[in-house]
């Protein structure tokens, strides 16, 4: 059915939310959300790669690809150096996002916790940034007055979860909990005070729930306990949020088309690949410090000119190749560098996992994944048995297999998908959609409010 | 190192996006004068002020001119600012079409050292790098 240009859009962005408790057979009761679905168009939103939060709420909103945009992960290497990282912040997007076109066609946008909108840029209109702005001191609202103004109205804008990896899971809870209502209080307060054409928010509490709660509440998990107290919290904290974003529902009319979207869904970790002590066994990675107990790669002494190979861990791994001519030590000539990586990818994909069994690992070329490579990408990415393994980074461990995590506990990873439902009131009646990418997102906004899409946009418009 | 270029502006909040311009080309480590009529007053007049902001363009400072009576020679963006645009905002679409005739980068740090660092150790509490 053909749509009529909507006057607004709203785009609610529930990072990590998992379609299994909106859509699936064993689904939450979430009258909101599920009604959004019913009156418009719903389906599985496949993320981009790495499914991660940066770059995927980038690539949603400016319709490229991570390569494209020249980051991979939240942390990057600023050149061919060993140690030389940068973060990747608002800066270091160089592409429009969907509120810089739109403010660039004369339309009010009001952006509120959206990754990477630190440090924060004019617009036309107003933006609060997300959780990478260093603390609630920091300039994180534009226009500048609009930090006061909001915590007048609200109280302190809650940045992120404090004490994330920590065992006191009560109160954990509590401050993810908190997290939500502070970000849905400011958005109520922004979409009630501030004339917007366009409004998106991410709320991150579901990423910090689900990493912190999922084996209470996954019979599959392999630490699942079925009289552990916090059994429900996952369910409990779905059906709070679905009453916040019902809230919001109720501040917009038939004018206004709503999206909710998520960047990656999530799924039980079963445990951590310790990809760096792999490589050391492999003798493709030499350190010259003694390891009596975890310690992190960056905290090593590498001995380069024995080095072919390091990795950086995550809810993915990244492998850089010590090539001769690109980094200060290479070790890898240049003209042996195709055959290395092809050999070096088929080895982590033939490990098996502590029991003897295939792990099922990707490693896979950046250039395989993206229409470009821009700035510098890792020369592999891996997904550790279907993201069902995490990867550790730090070196000092018995063996390649860990089951706690040396930084915290941590029971989920990262899946491919995550949830999309619009509602672009043109009466669908619940149409289940397939074959969405997270960088259709961008152009289906812009054409709902009839702006023009780049040609450069690398998604499609979602009819 | 900029292009030799300046900038002519007209329209609304000449004075206030001149200003804004300005700050926001040094904050990025450009030099950047505005020429506006307190300026062109002081240097003496309209021709004088051509010749002297004509030297400062032929070095590397981007020159805002806010009277259109300023055109030292060299590359020139003139813009029309949008009336529904604040200062900040028409600004920042003028830093792009800088950028767009390569006369900048828009390169930008985000952190101070001291925010980078807390930012990777949250970073690594959530278990996003390890």
């Amino acid at each position: 059915m053909p749509r009529q240009q909507a006057e607004r859009v709203l785009v609610i962005g529930l990072d990590c939310a998992t379609p299994q408790f909106l859509f699936g057979p064993e689904r939450f009761d979430l009258p909101n959300l599920q009604a959004l679905a019913q009156a418009g168009a719903w389906g599985l939103l496949e993320s981009s790669h790495p499914p991660i939060t940066v770059p995927a709420w980038a690539s949603m909103m400016s319709s490229k690809d991570p390569g494209t945009l020249g980051f991979y992960g939240f942390r990057n290497r600023a050149d061919y150096s060993y140690d030389a990282m940068t973060t990747a912040t608002a800066s270091a997007i160089r592409e429009k996002r969907v509120w810089d076109i739109l403010s660039r066609h004369g339309k009010k946008v009001a952006v509120l916790g959206v990754p990477q909108t630190y440090p924060v840029k004019p617009v036309n209109g107003w933006v609060v940034a997300g959780f990478l702005a260093p603390g609630a001191d920091a300039d994180y609202a534009y226009p500048k007055p609009l930090k006061r103004e909001l915590e007048e109205a609200i109280g302190e804008y809650i940045i992120d979860v404090k004490g994330f990896r920590t065992e006191d899971k009560e109160g954990l809870l509590t401050r993810i909990h908190a997290l939500m209502e502070n970000r849905f209080d400011a958005a109520r307060y922004l979409m009630k005070t501030k004339p917007w054409d366009f409004f998106m928010m991410v709320e991150m509490g579901v990423d910090r729930l689900h990493h912190g709660f999922w084996k209470f509440g996954d019979p599959a998990h392999p630490k699942f306990d079925p009289g552990n107290p916090f059994r429900h919290a996952i369910h409990d904290y779905y059906q709070a949020l679905d009453k916040r974003v019902g809230e919001l529902l109720s501040l917009v009319g038939d004018e206004t088309a709503v999206l909710v979207v998520s960047d990656h869904g999530a799924k039980a970790m079963v445990g951590g690949v310790c990809v760096n002590q792999w490589l050391m066994n492999e003798g493709l990675l030499t350190l010259t410090d003694a390891l009596d107990a975890p310690k992190r790669i960056e905290d090593c002494t590498i001995d380069w000119t024995r080095t072919k190979a390091w990795a950086s861990g995550g809810y993915y791994g990244r492998i850089f190749l010590n090539v001769e001519g690109r980094e200060p030590q290479g070790t890898i000539p240049a003209a042996e560098y195709e055959v290395f990586r092809d050999e070096l990818a088929a080895r982590i994909e033939a490990m098996a996992d502590h029991e003897g069994r295939p792990l099922g690992n990707k490693a896979i070329k950046p250039e395989t994944l993206y229409k470009q490579v821009n700035r510098i990408a890792p020369d592999l990415i891996v997904y550790f048995g279907d993201l069902n393994w995490r990867s550790v980074g730090s070196v000092g461990f018995d063996g390649i297999y860990t089951f706690e995590n040396d930084t915290g506990p941590d029971d989920a990873n990262h899946d491919y998908h995550g949830i999309f439902i619009m509602d672009d009131r043109t009466g669908r009646g619940g149409e289940e959609r397939a074959g969405l990418q997270l960088m259709d997102i961008a152009p289906t906004v812009l054409d709902l409010l009839g702006v023009p899409v780049p040609d450069d946009m690398q998604g499609t418009v979602i009819q | 190192m900029s292009k030799n270029i300046s900038v002519g502006l007209t329209g609304p909040n000449v004075a206030e996006t001149a200003n804004a311009l300005g700050m926001r080309l040094i904050e990025l480590g450009y030099n950047a004068e505005v020429a506006d009529a307190a300026v062109v007053e002081r240097l003496g007049g309209p021709e004088p002020a051509v010749f002297a902001c004509g030297l400062l363009v032929r070095n590397g400072v981007i020159v805002i001119d806010t009277l259109s009576s300023v055109r030292p020679d060299g590359e020139r963006l003139d813009i029309e600012i949008d009336e529904n645009d604040t200062p900040d905002f028409a600004a920042e679409k003028i830093l792009d079409d800088l950028a767009g005739v390569g006369a900048i980068t828009l390169e930008e740090t985000g952190y101070s050292p001291e925010e980078e660092e807390r930012i990777r150790e949250r970073l690594a509490s959530l278990g996003y790098i390890e």
